[in-house]
């Protein structure tokens, strides 16, 4: 493509056809000020402030949309333009309300700014009347439109980025105003309270509700988000020692432009009253206070004491899926050095064990095949068993975008009428449970309409035929009589995904927490390699996960059974790398996972546990039969930000310091390593969890051989193949790799093999006694076991009732109306709740928000599993519903 | 604005015509028109339904309707009255029109009476300035306006409300 070449303020430049002109006098280092354009957001040409003089033939144009033309000669400071611009401000600001002084935006509004720059002060144009602030009882976002210049930044944000589609204009003229529909509070639109359109207004007509500080802040430091598998990139401001506000970190480079409410509005936990500060030993059955030095001694004395009498496996460690990288390095260098057993595991074993399962089985690694980025080459994507509007939103918004702004198809699979469901051009409501007969179906269908990739088939996976000969004796009839989706459905949803160059799997909890994950998420994968779209870049197959470190914890080798990069703790050769690094002699056999640590504790083979970061009374299944477990223990110690209901019943609690006050990396859900800054001092006493693992150590006589966490990362980079290089910099360019793992260079299996596992009804079927299917559901203003969301007051504030969501009929059928209190009973435990009324769910199925700690639905589901059954469903569970 | 009418919407006919067009988003403007022509405007319960078969978010629509101002979210009155606020109406007294109008409908611009009789709205010139102080009844001109005539045009409206 010929450059075209022009002249911006005398100077010659060049730009490729196609360019703004906006675009190229800022990319020459010349400033063009400007109200209604942004970078992330479609120009629209509002504002006329970007206008720039073309001294060709005297025509004012909007720089931030005219195309760039040959020989044009721009001038952007011209008297006429300065007039120009110092006339629209002025006109602006003519509509802008006296409460300028007082305004929150403070000197982060832009329009403030831009009068300075240009001298605007005193307004002599007479003002017009103008509407007055809607009242809003959400704590998250106050709207006053008298301050709106009409910039439609919001509405872009709103439709373009997180396309929840809560804004558009409304009237025409001067009336216009960006509103919801039927101009009602943001609490009744379809607004998730994301925050980008706050952060994208100019003016102070979108601000943050009940923030912290108000006005001028001073340093801003990114870092990234700790609340899901997303990991997107946010800036806190900081003043005083505090995190003032929240923002999406737009300068970051990989960041995907917007959070969602919890990255926005949920990080006040950080200054929560609640937060522990100094450590609490117990004594007679109340906590004291204590130093770092007692309490400390007294673990150490502990934890030696067990290992004496009763040996090193009667010790257990629960790591953390919220804490770094470099902190579940440690902890399980801890458990595995120091106390010298395998008894590890983390919290996000409980949905994400199915996933590491399949995919060691079936790729030879458990891990990532594709990144976020991918998605953006997806013609075609299949959402099952997942709800990433409240579980992963990042994932919800690149999802919508592709439908909405590049015309990909959605596949959703879900029972539930969701949100998602709206943008799908094929929705399958399998029973609550099926999914793997809807999938080994549509496997069929694939294979039987000769759908299939045949040269991947056949060059590159291994038990094609066998998965042909069972499915070849498997009539779609029995997939509709159990799935309910019709023949025809599956048929179509088949096509559909298989016929795309490009297609993408997106699965969550739905899929990994049922009684059959493993199978289904094998399934799955059945799935991709018939079609070949593994080994695609738009293809691929991507599990949400729930935690900002879910990825992270596990790479380490915070498992029962893997040392650091999935190097299993049985072989000899794995084991020796760390055994003459760590001069130490490893355990060999899996330890206990985290259900299995609970089940030990109970019948007092473990004695002594520590807990950090996690909070199983609230997370685990049976939260009555934890605690039963809990309380049994010789010893317990427990390490978080809060006295969690977990922490109650520890002997000594450690108070742990929050994300931002300390350095670390977390690894997000597509496998990319981010850096974690230090904003704030720790609160209190507090410490990095990574010290306090550090320290521990030392007081039992082992120390570990770091005197700084630097020295962790560069071992961590040395030793797990997964981290060995710098990736930022080594990403590969190659097309048609797996790029986010593969630059790893892990023995990838070349010959994935399929597997195939047949449906098998779930045991204890409904009977007339329980004949509802529960659902614990993901909340959006949730997450995890819910320590942190329960302690950021505005998210509590805004999701504090519980309630039990039931279809109208089911609810006319029992007499049932909105806000009657019910009792919520399975075999195994019983809940209490307030009824709302719904048509999003089928009939005979209802649902619970799950990390809600006061009311954990996981207390309803069966009893901990054997041994050797490692999942249990935990998402669904059989009820009946009782009035109260 | 908001004036709760507790108008029962026909969801039969409203579906029938929507499945009528396409999912096309150009569909839009053209089964907005259809459903005010049949129903007299477009009851608000309709636009979540229209955005759902075109793939829009509800607000989208209602900005689409918001900005024509020839298509209504509210029942419109059997009969529009529009009363001229011209420059030549102004000074002989259009505004005393105006608020006499008003008066005698008991409702304000852009409102419907209850009993869907009448729609109140102002124009900017209806250019009959010979006849000012005027307005207009459906297509019908009344000039030379005056609180007399104002009160035998309303006449029987007037005495409904008073007794309501
Ligand atoms: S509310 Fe803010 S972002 Fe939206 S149009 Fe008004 S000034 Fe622009
Ligand atoms: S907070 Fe998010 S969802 Fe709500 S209006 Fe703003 S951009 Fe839309
Ligand atoms: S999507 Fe996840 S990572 Fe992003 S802001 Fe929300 S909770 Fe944080
Ligand atoms: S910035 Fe170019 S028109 Fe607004």
């Amino acid at each position: 493509m010929q450059p075209v070449t022009l002249t911006i303020n005398r100077q010659e430049v060049s730009g490729h056809p196609g360019m703004t002109i906006l675009e190229l006098a800022r990319e020459s280092g010349i400033n063009i000020p400007t109200i209604c354009h942004h970078a992330k957001l479609a120009p629209i040409g509002a504002c006329r402030f970007c206008l720039v003089e073309n001294e060709q033939n005297g025509a004012l144009l909007a720089s931030c949309v005219t195309p760039i033309a040959p020989g044009m000669i721009i001038n952007t400071e011209s008297p006429r333009v300065l007039e120009h611009r110092k006339m629209i401000l002025k006109l602006i600001l003519a509509s802008h309300p006296d409460s300028c002084l007082v305004c929150d935006k403070g000197n982060q509004c832009q329009l403030r700014l831009l009068a300075a720059d240009l001298g605007i002060g005193l307004i002599e144009l007479d003002r017009i009347p103008q509407p007055a602030v809607t009242e809003e009882v959400n704590p998250f976002i106050v709207r006053d439109m008298s301050k709106c210049i009409l910039c439609a930044r919001c509405i872009r944000a709103c439709q373009e980025l997180v396309i929840e589609g809560a804004l558009d204009y409304f009237g025409r003229g001067f009336k216009a105003k960006p509103a919801t529909l039927n101009n009602f509070p943001l609490e009744y639109s379809e607004c998730t309270f994301c925050g980008t359109c706050v952060a994208l207004c100019p003016t102070g007509a979108l601000m943050e509700k009940e923030a912290l500080y108000r006005g001028a802040i001073g340093d801003a430091v990114q870092t990234t988000c700790p609340y899901c598998g997303c990991g997107c990139s946010i800036s806190l401001e900081i003043k005083d020692n505090q995190v003032a506000r929240v923002k999406p970190a737009f300068e970051e480079q990989d960041n995907q432009e917007a959070l969602c409410v919890k990255g926005s509005y949920g990080c006040d936990f950080i200054h929560s009253p609640k937060r522990l500060t100094k450590p609490l030993i117990k004594v007679n059955g109340d906590f004291q206070e204590a130093s770092w030095e007692e309490a400390l001694a007294v673990v150490a004395g502990a934890f030696n004491k067990i290992k004496k009498e009763h040996g090193a496996d009667s010790l257990a460690v629960l790591g953390s899926a919220n804490c770094t990288n470099e902190e579940n390095y440690l902890l399980q260098m801890f458990a595995r050095c120091v106390l010298g057993t395998n008894n590890i595991d983390n919290g996000s074993s409980l949905y994400y064990n199915a996933t590491l399962r399949a995919f060691s089985e079936s790729f030879g690694f458990p891990g990532i095949t594709h990144s976020l980025k991918d998605l953006e080459q997806a013609e075609v994507i299949l959402l099952i068993g997942a709800s990433p509007e409240a579980s992963a939103p990042l994932v919800n918004y690149l999802i919508k975008r592709a439908v909405k702004l590049r015309g990909a198809k959605l596949i959703v699979i879900d029972p539930r009428r969701t949100k998602l469901t709206f943008f799908a051009d094929c929705w399958l409501q399998p029973k609550v449970g099926t999914d793997l007969a809807l999938l080994n179906s549509l496997a069929k269908v694939i294979i039987e309409e000769n759908l299939i990739d045949h040269e991947f088939v056949a060059r590159k996976t291994d038990k094609f035929q066998l998965l042909a000969e069972i499915l070849g004796n498997y009539p779609l009839e029995m997939g509709e009589a159990v799935t309910g989706v019709g023949v025809e459905q599956i048929r179509q949803a088949a096509r559909l995904y298989a016929a795309a160059g490009k297609a993408a799997i997106i699965y969550g909890t739905g899929i990994t927490q049922q009684a059959l994950g493993v199978e289904s998420v094998k399934a799955l994968i059945n799935l991709t390699l018939l079609t070949g779209n593994i080994w695609r870049k738009g293809g691929g197959l991507h599990a949400l996960q729930r935690d900002c470190n879910a990825q992270g914890a596990c790479d380490m080798g915070a498992l029962p059974d893997y040392l650091p990069g999935y190097q299993h703790v049985g072989e000899a050769e794995a084991r020796n790398i760390f055994e003459t690094r760590w001069d130490v002699i490893l355990p060999s056999t899996p330890g206990a996972g985290a259900l299995e640590i609970i089940r030990q504790s109970r019948e007092g083979k473990i004695k002594g546990l520590y807990i950090t970061g996690e909070n199983p009374l609230a997370g685990f299944p049976q939260a009555a039969l934890v605690k039963e477990a809990l309380a049994t223990l010789e010893f317990l110690v427990v390490q978080d930000l809060f006295l969690t209901e977990t922490a109650k019943l520890a002997k000594v609690v450690l108070p742990a310091a929050g994300f931002a006050e300390k350095e670390g990396t977390f690894t997000n859900l597509e496998g990319k390593v981010q850096v974690i800054r230090k904003a704030i001092d720790p609160v209190g006493e507090s410490m990095p969890d990574w010290e306090i693992i550090l320290q521990l150590a030392g007081a039992m006589g082992k120390p570990l051989p770091f005197s700084s966490l630097q020295q962790v990362m560069d071992e961590i980079r040395e030793l797990v193949p997964l981290y060995r290089n710098d990736r930022e910099t080594n990403a590969p360019e190659e097309e048609d790799l797996w790029d986010t793992r593969f630059d790893y260079k892990l023995p990838l299996k070349t010959f994935p093999g399929f597997s195939l596992a047949e449906y098998a009804p779930p045991a204890g079927a409904p009977d007339d006694s329980y004949p509802y299917i529960l659902l614990a559901e993901t909340s959006l203003y949730r997450s995890g076991s819910g320590v942190r969301s329960t302690n950021s007051r505005r998210l509590s504030k805004y999701s504090s009732s519980f309630k039990l969501r039931i279809n109208e009929v089911d609810a006319q059928k029992m007499g049932l109306s909105s806000g009657d209190q019910v009792r919520v009973v399975s075999p195994d435990g019983q809940l209490q709740a307030a009824v709302e009324i719904t048509g999003s769910l089928p009939e005979g199925t209802v649902a619970l928000p799950r990390s809600v700690p006061e009311h954990p639905v996981t207390g309803l589901f069966s009893s901990l599993p054997e041994a050797a059954a490692k999942t249990s469903a935990r998402k669904t569970c059989y009820v009946r519903i009782e009035r109260s | 604005m908001n004036k709760e009418k507790d108008v029962q919407i026909d969801w039969t006919r409203l579906h029938e015509i929507i499945a009528e067009y396409g999912d096309e988003k150009w569909s839009l403007i053209p089964m907005l028109q259809k459903i005010q022509n049949e129903f007299g405007y477009i009851p608000p319960q309709a636009i979540p339904v229209i955005a759902d078969k075109l793939k829009l978010f509800p607000s989208e629509v209602q900005g689409v309707i918001s900005f024509y101002a020839q298509l209504y979210t509210e029942p419109r009155g059997k009969k529009t009255v529009r009363v001229c606020r011209g420059t030549a109406c102004h000074v002989r007294g259009g505004k005393t029109i105006l608020k006499l109008v008003k008066q005698h409908l008991g409702i304000d611009e852009g409102e419907t009476t209850d009993d869907l009789e009448y729609t109140l709205e102002t124009v900017a010139c209806i250019g009959v300035c010979a006849l000012a102080p005027s307005m207009v009844i459906d297509q019908h001109v009344h000039g030379r306006m005056n609180p007399k005539k104002v009160g035998q045009l309303f006449k029987q409206k007037g005495e409904q409300h008073e007794s309501t």
